[in-house]
């Protein structure tokens, strides 16, 4: 059975069931991989997944079901189980559906067919002749190639009718170096990078991934003490990506974020200003609606320090007496509406990162992140991370140091932020609906954890 | 759920280009989630997955393609999928399936399915409400009671057909505490491979008093100070510790691949003669618990590590060609659209002969990591970092004040030649582990354990 048959069938359980107000979500991803392993292709594959969640309202209540299986039954079982789900809810704050009528600004997206697999092989053995072109690189480790072909559809009983298709291509490549000696030190390294396979330069990402390895190479330990830090635009946008729901309004509302009434207060330092962009230029998924089906919008989260506003859904927006920022998501099909920005970038500042550095004077410079779901917590703003990267000594970017930890808090930080500079790099996870972007920055105040 | 004839026919499709392997995994699974909120009824929801996928292996090659449209025809259109991108020739293959019935280890006596939806709210009330009900300080509570029932099918070109159903139910309670300004969070969260008997042998109030203990103590503490150190960490979900720095680097998916800082180490010292360490999936009704793996092998007992020495791998049927190696009954995926792999179960350090309070009394300064949080590794490096939710400041050999915001860090194969101390009481703890085959339950455990020096993370 279609989407569009199934939709109908739908329609007829929910007014024998008298439910006037109810939203289907669509979502199928047809996907293909291949994954190379020391020249050899180890893994190929051909998904197809998707799946309905419909949401009802009942008494002003929203209930939930979904299912992958597009079939007459189970359209029916859908609105009942929907339905029931939805009478024993005990919120207070009224829901709604998207009314119709809006206007929703156009985005480029990419409707390319899924390449064959051949496209996919070549890619992925490609991806491994330039790691192991690279000095050092013991083993290229897993070339893995990915391309997906996302179809979203909301249909609401208001009369909605959106759809969205977009093709996304991305190749993750990791390297293994080490310093020659038998049973010697190795470092790793690893980058995704999307977009149409025959456009991407694989051998200029190996060069990149090969040469952070190298730098990594030899690393001692850190000092423990409190001392000026340096995020680089990777280590920054992890934990952009790590703390990202302290500015949900749900959060807030509900207690979970310590943002909750501080729209319009100093949030930040002065020269921070945080942006959410669902049209960002080189977003591999720019979305013209939300997960709601509003028309999304670009904004300033923060503004020169300001927490300018917090992001909303219809619901939280309703609660607030605010308009919805456009930022309901869904992880999935089947997830319950969240809210997420979409592109999320830390506006540069005037600096470069030698000069950040000279600034900085004695400190470390922290280049990854890691254990970002265990040791950040969101709701305190306290963080405790596994970190790697260099010591800076007068100024200088020196030695390489790793297994040492970061901690502070959040909120902290956003104050403690002395200067940003003007590199921003790609985002870690580009082929993701949630990206975040990052210029390298200078925090005073962070303890480390190292010797 | 699928007949074996159907079966036999998308098997002899799959395996129709030369392969010398073909694997039909099929499920029909409910997840049904009841949120709570400021004692309130948040959300409701309940989803239904369903699909099939169809794997076909030629020597160190693997092809899976997956499909929602369980019907013969749709399987079918999947098995030429994959035999499609195999491609190695042509071939006729006759395939006879015979049932293989393994019996069910983990009995389910109250299946949720068959609860109403108020009887389970009554019970996420009960435990919510002695959260909020713990103190003063307490303000804010969520809670989730979820339950699952994963009704899988496999068949093998070697002729394997059988079928498990797994039900799993777990309550989660979250709460948030402030005091002066601080606030923290404290987490309790039970789960077994049971039904909502579940909860006749674990009292929801005292799930949700401890989430709410954990979260009072920590917003009244002062920061964990930064440092080397000897640690004692705590029974139960203590055991993450044994699961980052060690766990994932004995799985088939990253030994195979020289991707571990254990290969070519099995019969080899590579712990403390303390350390003996287990991944058993038959234990009855634990939350990593299984009848049959992702590939239909039955769940095995498996000792990782005996007195310090590696006696094995934790191995898949795809990843143990590459090793030479036959499966350990490891083979896990979340659901029928990720690629299965060699995953843990319930993975522990057995018991040891040192009294907890002599492991205490050892330590002149250090911390005691009473509750963990969740961690991640790097296997090749072998680096790891694990989060302390509840931690104290040993000194003197005495349990003393509580502090917040550590981690610990450090490398897989130094920590577990560190863990010089190892107590009688083991417990084990529920997660969710993360890997390339998605999020599966798995446990954690130990007894209380002395690692002689390990970095902390705090300021």
């Amino acid at each position: 059975m279609d989407f569009q048959t199934f939709r109908q069938v739908a329609a007829e359980e929910a007014a024998a069931l008298q439910i006037e107000e109810y939203e289907l979500y669509y979502q199928l991803e047809e996907s293909a991989s291949a994954d190379a392993f020391r020249h050899e292709i180890k893994e190929v594959s051909a998904a197809s997944e998707g799946g309905v969640c419909l949401r009802c309202l009942v008494n002003g209540r929203m209930g939930y079901a979904s299912t992958q299986r597009l079939s007459e039954e189970s359209a029916r079982s859908l609105v009942r189980r929907a339905a029931g789900n939805a009478a024993v809810l005990e919120t207070s704050d009224p829901e709604f559906l998207v009314k119709t009528g809006q206007s929703y600004q156009p985005v480029s997206t990419n409707n390319a067919a899924l390449p064959d697999a051949a496209a996919l092989r070549r890619t992925a053995l490609s991806g491994q002749d330039a790691l192991y072109a690279q000095p050092g690189v013991v083993d290229g480790s897993t070339t893995s190639v990915f391309a997906e072909r996302v179809c979203i559809a909301i249909h609401n009983s208001h009369g909605l009718d959106l759809q969205y298709e977009n093709t996304i291509t991305s190749v993750s490549m990791e390297a293994v170096v080490s310093d020659g000696a038998e049973d010697g030190e190795k470092a790793t390294e690893f980058r995704i990078c999307a977009g149409a396979l025959d456009q991407l330069d694989l051998p200029a990402t190996a060069r990149e991934i090969a040469s952070d390895a190298r730098d990594a190479l030899g690393a001692g330990v850190a000092p423990t003490g409190n001392m000026p830090v340096i995020f680089s635009p990777k280590a920054m946008s992890l934990l952009l990506n790590g703390f990202a729901e302290v500015f949900s309004a749900e959060n807030a509302q509900k207690g979970l974020s310590l943002l909750k009434g501080k729209e319009g207060t100093v949030i930040a330092a002065p020269s921070v200003t945080l942006v959410d962009d669902p049209f960002y230029e080189t977003s591999a998924m720019p979305m013209p609606f939300d997960a709601e089906g509003t028309p999304t919008r670009r904004k300033n989260v923060i503004e020169n320090g300001v927490l300018n506003t917090l992001l909303y859904n219809l619901s939280t927006a309703a609660a607030a007496g605010k308009a919805t920022t456009g930022n309901a998501s869904k992880s999935r099909y089947d997830s319950k509406i969240n809210i997420q920005p979409f592109t999320m970038y830390l506006a540069s500042g005037g600096l470069t990162q030698e000069q950040l550095l000279q600034k900085a004077q004695n400190g470390v410079l922290i280049t990854s992140l890691g254990g970002l779901h265990a040791g950040a917590n969101a709701i305190s703003g306290d963080f405790s991370l596994q970190s790697a990267g260099f010591l800076i000594e007068n100024g200088q970017k020196t030695s390489p140091v790793r297994s040492f930890t970061v901690a502070g808090n959040f909120f902290d930080l956003l104050k403690g932020i002395t200067a940003i500079a003007n590199d921003p790099q790609p985002p870690v996870f580009p082929a993701s609906s949630t990206a975040f972007i990052s210029p390298s920055v200078l925090v005073e105040g962070l303890s480390i954890a190292g010797k | 759920m699928i007949s074996k004839e159907i079966c036999e026919r998308v098997l002899q499709k799959a395996a129709s280009t030369g392969a010398d392997y073909a694997e039909l995994f099929a499920e029909d699974t409910l997840h049904h989630y009841i949120d709570l909120m400021g004692g309130k009824v948040d959300s409701v929801h309940d989803a239904q997955i369903a699909g099939a996928a169809v794997r076909v292996f030629l020597g160190l090659r693997s092809v899976m393609a997956t499909t929602v449209d369980t019907s013969e025809a749709g399987l079918l259109r999947c098995a030429q999928r994959a035999a499609e991108a195999l491609a190695e020739g042509r071939a006729e293959v006759s395939i006879t399936l015979r049932e293989r019935l393994s019996g069910d280890i983990h009995p389910i006596r109250i299946v949720p399915a068959s609860v109403p939806n108020a009887d389970k709210i009554t019970i996420l009330k009960d435990a919510c409400s002695a959260a909020s009900g713990y103190d003063a300080a307490v303000k804010q509570v969520t809670g989730t009671l979820l339950d699952v029932d994963h009704r899988i099918l496999v068949a093998t070109s070697e002729g394997l057909w059988t079928q498990d159903r797994q039900i799993r139910t777990r309550m989660m309670i979250q709460a948030v505490a402030e005091i002066n300004g601080e606030t923290q969070t404290g987490m309790c969260g039970p789960g077994a491979r049971r039904g909502m008997e579940l909860f006749e042998t674990v009292d929801p109030a005292s799930v949700g008093r401890e989430a709410a203990r954990q979260a009072v103590t920590m917003a009244g503490a002062g920061y964990c100070p930064a440092g080397v150190m000897p640690v004692a960490i705590g029974n139960g979900f203590g055991g993450v510790i044994f699961h980052e720095a060690c766990g994932h680097s004995l799985e088939a998916a990253s030994v195979a691949y020289g991707n571990s800082q254990f290969c070519g180490k099995l019969g080899q010292k590579i712990a403390h003669e303390k350390v003996t360490a287990i991944d058993d999936g038959t234990l009855p009704n634990e939350w990593g618990s299984i009848n049959i793996d992702d590939e239909g092998a039955p769940a095995q007992r498996n000792v990782l590590i005996e007195n310090g020495v590696l006696k094995s791998y934790m191995i898949d049927k795809f990843n143990g060609r590459r090793m030479g190696m036959p499966s350990t009954g490891s083979s896990r995926r979340q659901s029928f659209s990720y690629v299965p792999t060699s995953r843990m179960t319930n993975t522990f350090i057995a018991p040891g002969s040192d009294r907890d309070e002599d492991i205490i009394a050892s330590i002149e300064y250090g911390l005691y990591a009473k509750q963990m949080g969740g961690g991640s590794v790097n296997p090749i490096t072998g680096e790891f970092n694990f989060a302390v939710n509840e931690g104290y400041i040993i000194r003197n050999g005495k349990v003393c004040e509580p502090v917040r915001g550590a981690s610990l860090v450090g490398k897989g194969s130094d920590v577990i030649q560190k863990i010089d101390m190892v107590g009688g009481g083991l417990k084990l703890g529920q997660g969710m582990c993360g890997a390339s085959s998605g999020s599966i339950p798995a446990n954690v455990g130990q007894p209380l354990i002395r690692v002689s020096s390990i970095t902390v993370g705090g300021r």
